[in-house]
């Protein structure tokens, strides 16, 4: 009974984290890997790994940034398995596609444009800091790189960004 | 670089407010240079537009299914249980313990102390399955892969190992091991390639640890905020011979 009780409790547990924290999840591995399809592949890997794993979360206040890192991870090994390409923005599948369509919004959907073409190494910081809130700090922590790196990407992906922004409106 | 800092120039504010536009540094160039304040506020607007574009529709969530699915071997520990004396791993020995601290690194890869820190403690972070509070063992078999003779030798009798991989620190492969401490687990990093000149100090505000000399190699131990390294430091400075 105490058993089946502490089982209920940890998936009691679990759910309520990743109910919360989907959202993040999905948007990060969705910037990370610029496809939706599979972006809700990796974010279903992470749940299972976070799943076996949720004891090692000592701390529910730890939970987004636990859960990102297991997203990070995934992804890396999604694309390990699957020896993806990078693939050229002209050249996208319906699912890379998805990502950057929708909105009526002009101005948005040249900004997601320019986002989904930055490199990986300024995407990611720049997904890190202004949708989670992350500071440079934890970034590097995240992503295992120099503060220094991380202050330079994010200065180059805006310096980028602006560009690009700035060329869509003078054609 | 403080607020009232006068001394910034253009480039310089610019590099921090375009790596973060809510940087509220550097106030006694931005109130003398009107372009850097319009940088910022231009920096601020597109922050803004970032944003808005980065926000994805999410699918709805769909919870996965758990039935089934094993979480093997994952158990609470008690609040603060003792690591018993030599049981997790255990070696030849030899080391003394360099008592001053925060020296500088004198490794043959480039990393300044603050570098293989940094590398050190992004690495656990990136591991988060290894962090799993558990009381089962690795195998002798899997530890003897993962630390092969020729890196270390090591007695393969002992006890609560409980992860064990090969994992890429400053480009050459090593043993990331951890063992459950007396506060949750605690990461072992043999690092026979990375030579020190004394310890190192770790501590990112979560966690804390160390990195030892040990022979012509290192060896970095991180535990919990709350963990005490002091046993499980004497016991790693007894057991670490490497064999290079």
């Amino acid at each position: 009974m105490q058993s089946s009780n502490a089982g209920q409790a940890r998936r009691q547990r679990f759910d309520r984290i990743v109910a919360v924290f989907h959202p993040d999840m999905y948007r990060y591995a969705a910037w990370l890997c610029r496809d939706k399809v599979i972006a809700e592949e990796v974010v279903q890997e992470s749940m299972l790994r976070a799943w076996k794993s949720l004891d090692a979360l000592r701390e529910d206040a730890a939970a987004r940034s636990w859960l990102l890192t297991i997203v990070r991870r995934e992804n890396a090994r999604y694309f390990e398995r699957n020896r993806l390409e990078t693939v050229d923005i002209d050249n996208l599948t319906a699912a890379q596609s998805a990502l950057l369509a929708t909105q009526p919004d002009d101005d948005l959907g040249d900004m997601r444009a320019a986002i989904y073409a930055l490199d990986d190494d300024y995407r990611e910081p720049l997904v890190l800091q202004v949708l989670m809130g992350y500071s440079t700090n934890e970034i590097a922590e995240q992503m295992g790189i120099q503060q220094g790196a991380v202050l330079t990407r994010l200065h180059r992906a805006r310096a980028k960004l602006r560009e690009k922004m700035q060329t869509g409106k003078a054609e | 670089m403080s607020a009232g800092d006068t001394t910034m120039n253009c480039d310089e504010y610019r590099q921090l407010v375009g790596a973060d536009p809510n940087f509220d540094g550097g106030a006694g160039h931005r109130n003398e240079c009107a372009a850097c304040q319009a940088y910022r506020d231009e920096m601020r607007a597109l922050d803004a537009r970032i944003r808005q574009a980065l926000l994805l529709e999410v699918p709805e969530f769909v919870p996965p299914a758990l039935q089934g699915v094993a979480i093997e071997n994952v158990v609470s520990l008690p609040a603060r249980r003792r690591v018993t004396t030599p049981a997790w791993f255990a070696l030849a020995a030899s080391v003394a313990l360099a008592a001053f601290v925060g020296l500088r690194f004198a490794g043959n890869a480039e990393l300044s102390a603050n570098e293989l820190a940094s590398e050190v403690l992004a690495h656990v972070t990136h591991e988060p399955d290894a962090l799993r509070v558990t009381d089962v063992a690795v195998t002798d078999q899997h530890l003897g892969e993962v630390v092969p003779a020729t890196i270390a030798r090591m007695d393969h009798s002992a006890g609560l190992i409980t992860f064990a991989e090969t994992c890429p620190i400053n480009g050459n492969d090593i043993p990331h091991l951890v063992i459950q401490g007396s506060s949750g687990p605690v990461t072992i990093l043999l690092l026979p390639q990375e030579k020190v000149s004394g310890v190192i100090e770790l501590d990112d505000g979560h966690r804390h640890g160390l990195i030892l000399p040990v022979g012509n190699g290192s060896v970095a131990i991180i535990g919990t905020k709350d963990e005490q390294l002091e046993q499980i430091q004497q016991q790693v400075l007894k057991s670490v011979q490497w064999s290079t």
